[in-house]
């Protein structure tokens, strides 16, 4: 990833000063956290559901081992193949022999986090498979030459006009007009007879049914039944912790999942796969392959705090109300899953060392634990990653040293009021109407926005002053 | 060691190595389903077949819908359909034997769905009040692709197997061997992938139209 080379920082920095970036953020994030609010009110039990769903998700958790096993035994017995995969790496390669195996000129493949996770578009391209995205957003990205920057909206930093231009380039029969129907027609176009002639498709899932070894995706299009149904063979990536018990169980953490993902009550496909084809059906896959992937998801079994995040149904609210994600977008991020979700898993798969930014990404306001469907502490959870890299030694030399300096200081209250005593008077020298628009220290501040002048006296010299009088 | 028992190994020192007790985690997961109404939307009073034309008639799902009191009556009806929206007089059928073995006159009819069809007629197995969704299972008389490669897809559907919830649905087939697919489908294919904005007919169906009968399916 060429991104994650440069600095957090600096990918910030220019995500900020980038105005189209922004119009496309705020207009589906925007149109998300309208929608949801208002799926809210049309379902007054979400409390009762989303404390229903914690507990179903951290029942699965709890006995993982047995619902795995209990999940390999019905997928086998329906017919499918069952993979395991430690790492993202070997995920990969299980899925890349499995397309050789079949001999895959052409590769169809339905959006899925796990797919990226494991760096699964990239190893297909080493392998010179063609790979065609069937999702409308993955298209985009594909053809933008990118990576997803949201997890349900993957191309949402594209705007209209961007993406006219890029089907236009692209397609065979492009669009003529200039409205978002006429294009996603010619998208609908362009891929249809790719659908049809794949050898090999590849799905995620956004549940895996213990009960029956039954996998289940969701989505808006139907390009995932269009994917899966004709090719011979049908790959499943899917993260251990995706199972359920049984599809009443599912049903229960679907209605959570499409009203936080988009404020619809149910996706229009909702799809439970089972096995290759059966005797006398006139399509579906001939093999049918889950592979199941752990990619550091046991580590986080093993840690108190984390453990909770393998709660996550990644229906993306927490990033759609985030002040800073709907600030800097999904690539800033640098890795898979952007946003809190995000801050929280990047560290797990690529090391706190290389990813301590994330977490201090945060204002700590707390409205994406407050939208979590199933209720993860996504605050803590960063605090947890904020306390490791302190511990650690991460941090900087600078902010350490900084915060020595301010953990004396605020330790001693008399050397404190003689700081802010200094203070005061020194921005007040500054200040003109009562806002300092610039100062030596303050230069990373009024950059971007001006800074109130401290009032005459600090609180505790007006407090004494009151004492005195009385 | 193979990465199944890795992973397995990893997952049970996670879990401090304790038993499992089959027994216990089943009673535990059943627990879990009790009380559904606590967290489930409600439905509007009346009858289930109303609730359910409402919902798949609502903008949430934005299908259309008519009721007809014969299976015999459905040839009219698409027919009527078509010309409503100025579609030639040609429509493919999901190879079900209940449909074709409907009199088609005046209609030229395919026996199967093709990928540049424009029309697809079908029968879903069941209704779902609460979400407005057709259930299909996959079987010799249900092809996946007839409910996502035409442009406007009629389905029928069986007064009698509407169901009110997603659970009531899941209840009929507990204990079942499921099918390859089973597709909740509610209404037609959709995207917000282009600045959230929803667009129809995405790469499913743009249209589709749910037709009502009143007798008892011959399922």
């Amino acid at each position: 990833m060429q991104e994650a080379t440069v600095s957090f920082k600096a990918r910030a920095e220019r995500a900020l000063a980038d105005p189209t970036l922004k119009l496309a953020i705020d207009r589906t994030t925007g149109t998300a956290e309208r929608k949801r609010a208002v799926a809210m009110t049309q379902f007054p039990q979400f409390e009762a559901a989303r404390e229903r769903g914690k507990r179903i998700k951290d029942h699965v958790i709890a006995n993982l081992d047995h619902y795995l096993l209990e999940f390999e035994r019905n997928a086998i017995e329906s017919g499918a193949k069952v993979h395991w995969a430690s790492t993202a790496e070997e995920a990969s390669q299980i899925v890349v022999s499995l397309c050789k195996q079949a001999n895959a000129k052409r590769v169809t493949r339905v959006k899925s986090m796990l797919g990226e996770e494991i760096g699964l578009p990239h190893a297909l391209d080493e392998a010179g498979i063609e790979r065609v995205e069937t999702d409308l957003a993955e298209h985009i990205v594909q053809l933008g030459g990118d990576r997803p920057s949201h997890i349900v909206w993957p191309s949402m930093h594209r705007t209209r006009e961007q993406v006219s231009d890029m089907f236009k380039r692209a397609h065979r029969v492009p669009h003529q007009e200039e409205t978002i129907e006429a294009m996603v027609a010619s998208a609908r176009r362009e891929l249809r007879d790719k659908f049809l002639s794949a050898d090999v498709s590849i799905s995620g899932a956004n549940f895996l049914i213990a009960n029956t070894g039954a996998t289940c995706t969701v989505t808006n299009e139907g390009n995932a039944e269009l994917t899966t149904t004709p090719p011979r063979v049908h790959i499943v990536t899917a993260g251990i912790e995706k199972l359920v018990p049984s599809i009443e169980h599912a049903f229960l953490m679907l209605r959570l999942l499409v009203r936080s993902a988009t404020g619809a009550d149910v996706t229009q496909y909702t799809t439970f796969h089972c096995g290759p084809k059966q005797p006398g059906d006139r399509d579906g896959p001939e093999e049918f392959h889950i592979v199941l992937v752990d990619n550091g998801r046991t580590r986080m079994l093993r840690d108190a705090a984390l453990k909770e995040m393998l709660r996550c149904i990644r229906c993306g609210a927490c990033m759609n109300h985030c002040v800073v994600f709907r600030q800097l977008g999904g690539h800033v991020y640098g890795g898979t899953y952007p946003g809190p979700m995000g801050a929280v898993l990047t560290p797990v798969f690529d090391g706190l060392e290389s990813s301590r930014d994330l977490p201090h990404a945060c204002t700590m306001n707390g409205k994406c634990q407050e939208v979590c469907p199933v209720a993860i502490p996504l605050p803590t959870l960063l605090r947890g990653w904020r306390d490791r890299s302190w511990r650690e030694g991460l941090e900087p030399t600078a902010a350490r040293f900084g915060l020595s300096i301010h953990t004396f200081v605020a330790s001693h209250p008399r050397l404190y009021r003689l700081g802010t005593a200094i203070a005061i008077k020194v921005m007040r020298l500054f200040s003109r109407g009562g806002l300092v628009r610039g100062m030596p220290g303050l230069g990373a501040w009024t950059k971007h926005r001006d800074f109130p002048a401290p009032a005459r006296r600090s609180f505790m010299a007006m407090y004494k002053n009151s004492e005195n009088k009385r | 060691m193979s990465a199944r028992e890795t992973i397995l190994n990893a997952v049970r020192a996670g879990l401090d190595n304790r038993k499992v007790d089959a027994e216990a985690v089943r009673r535990e997961a059943d627990a879990l389903l009790q009380d559904l109404d606590a967290v489930r939307p409600e439905l509007p009073a009346g009858a289930l077949v109303d609730a359910f034309i409402a919902r798949v008639t609502s903008p949430k799902v934005a299908a259309t819908a008519e009721r007809i009191k014969d299976v015999n009556e459905l040839p009219a009806a698409v027919r009527r359909y078509l010309d409503l929206h100025k579609l030639p007089p040609s429509v493919a059928l999901q190879p079900a034997a209940v449909l074709k073995n409907l009199s088609w006159h005046g209609l030229e009819t395919r026996g199967e769905v093709a990928a540049d069809d424009i029309v697809g007629v079908g029968i879903a197995r069941w209704g779902i009040a609460e979400t407005g969704s057709l259930v299909f299972h996959s079987n010799p008389e249900t092809p996946i692709l007839a409910n996502f490669l035409p442009l406007y897809h009629i389905v029928m559907v069986h007064e009698s197997a509407i169901v009110a919830f997603l659970d009531d649905y899941a209840a009929v087939v507990v204990g079942q061997r499921p099918p390859r697919n089973v597709n909740l489908i509610t209404g037609a294919s959709g995207t917000t992938d282009i600045e959230g904005s929803l667009v129809l007919g995405a790469h499913g169906p743009a249209h589709l139209h749910v037709v009502i009968v009143k007798d008892t399916p011959e399922l």
